[in-house]
């Protein structure tokens, strides 16, 4: 029977820590660029213009159907050789995580636009309104309340898809843990920790996320039933 | 800065992505037999009326959805050995890994569809001296799976792409064997494109062909 020993583990605590940061802040800066990305996309697949839609549908769905890590790897080794780049992993893992939850937050944005009646569009003309005016102002407000629990559950998604970027050497929670479980020769310690401190984190992201929902649930703009 | 491409090398070096896709084929196939079979009857528990059913049944789905697959694939791999004394290998590691993760994810799609049955189709089924097993076996399960096949054929999708995973613990697969023909040919460009391009030309057919599917069961629901 194996010794429980987490003393090894808890001394090197702030290893664990830094790679912690490391992790949010990598979620966070893809949520950054990956939100804006994702609407910009959604709006030229919306467009009428055949070839920018045809663009659009063809870089969200090659980035859904591709396996994130593939993605990752090809940031990270082939594109400093098409393009004259220093790539650090840093760089490979936003990069990736951005334009792969884009292509994800695209479809959110693009099923919440659809969902808004057609009236509104007609109406927002009547007064006047340009497109990207009745889309800022009476289309996106409406939208983005419908789309919030989407975009949390695309949120912690992408929270557990950047444990890929440990296997490119950047100093995340996962690589952290790979580290310390080889310094300490405690695997089994160190590898529980881990698994208990993201659990935590995404358990209460979920929680949160629940309760948001039935928020809007209350307010009548919920995809509750 | 100007690159010329050669996919020469990576048809030259065919076998060997070829053994890797058929490693990608094979613990796709495994895992997702496994996760969505499992599922199920997680998915039953989940909805059990018993609270010592329940409860484990909550509590595996929480556990497996909460946590990166990745963290479970490498806990299997380095800490369950030391936990159970079994010898883990890199495929048992990554088939435990995802095909739990997959079977949580399904249960709350299962779960899901058993809920969105009326009630009055459990009642109906008593009335006419039908069991709970039966009744669920019977009446229930079957509209309930063709609700959430579309969530299904998802999940399968995510279990597809998942399987490059076990790429990290050095199982043979299409991303590890592309990384190995990238090592020694010196060509990653044209080796992970070659990745890249073989996962989309699978998957974006079987995409297209779930928005069909879902059009077809809202048109005969």
């Amino acid at each position: 029977m194996h010794e429980w020993n987490f003393l090894a583990v808890l001394n090197d605590a702030d290893l664990l820590l830094l790679g912690l940061v490391n992790t949010l802040k990598v979620t966070a800066l893809a949520l950054l660029f990956g939100v804006p990305l994702g609407l910009a996309l959604a709006l030229s697949r919306l467009s009428t213009f055949r070839p920018l839609s045809a663009v659009a549908a063809f870089i969200i769905e090659f980035f859904r159907t591709t396996p994130p890590l593939v993605q990752l790897f090809w940031f990270f080794f082939a594109l400093p050789i098409l393009i004259d780049v220093r790539m650090t992993p840093f760089i490979a893992a936003i990069v990736t995580f951005s334009i792969q939850s884009s292509a994800f937050f695209a479809e959110v944005f693009r099923g919440g636009i659809l969902s808004i009646d057609k009236g509104q569009w007609e109406g927002a003309k009547a007064i006047g309104m340009s497109f990207s005016q009745s889309l800022r102002r009476i289309i996106l407000p409406q939208a983005v309340k419908r789309m919030i629990p989407a975009f949390m559950e695309r949120s912690i998604e992408l929270l557990k898809t950047t444990t890929l970027v440990s296997t490119v050497a950047y100093t995340d929670l996962m690589f952290q843990a790979n580290d310390l479980a080889q310094k300490t020769f405690r695997p089994l310690e160190v590898y529980t920790i881990v698994a208990l401190i993201y659990f935590v984190m995404i358990f209460a992201f979920s929680q949160a996320s629940i309760a948001v929902e039935h928020r809007l649930a209350k307010s009548g703009e919920g995809t509750l039933r | 800065m100007q690159h010329t491409w050669d996919f020469a090398s990576i048809i030259q070096n065919w076998p060997v992505l070829w053994v890797g896709l058929q490693g990608t084929v094979f613990i796709f196939l495994v895992t997702v037999t496994l996760g969505l079979s499992g599922g199920l009857v997680v998915g039953i528990l989940r909805y059990a009326r018993s609270a010592a059913l329940r409860w484990p049944a909550t509590t595996f789905v929480e556990v497996f959805r909460n946590t990166p697959v990745l963290v479970q694939i490498i806990w299997f791999y380095y800490a369950f050995p030391i936990l159970t004394g079994i010898e883990v290998d890199p495929f048992l590691a990554a088939v435990l890994g995802i095909s739990l993760n997959t079977m949580a994810f399904s249960a709350e799609i299962y779960r899901a569809g058993i809920q969105s049955i009326e009630r009055g189709q459990w009642e109906a089924g008593k009335a006419i001296g039908m069991t709970y097993g039966q009744t669920m076996r019977r009446i229930i399960l079957p509209v309930a799976i063709k609700r959430v096949l579309p969530a299904l054929t998802n999940r399968g999708i995510e279990v597809f792409k998942m399987s490059t995973l076990a790429s990290v613990v050095a199982y043979v697969e299409t991303l590890n064997q592309a990384k190995l023909i990238a090592d020694l040919n010196f060509n990653p460009i044209e080796a992970y494109t070659a990745v890249a391009l073989l996962f989309f030309v699978v998957l974006y057919p079987v995409v297209q062909s779930t928005y069909v599917l879902e059009r077809m069961l809202r048109k005969s629901d």
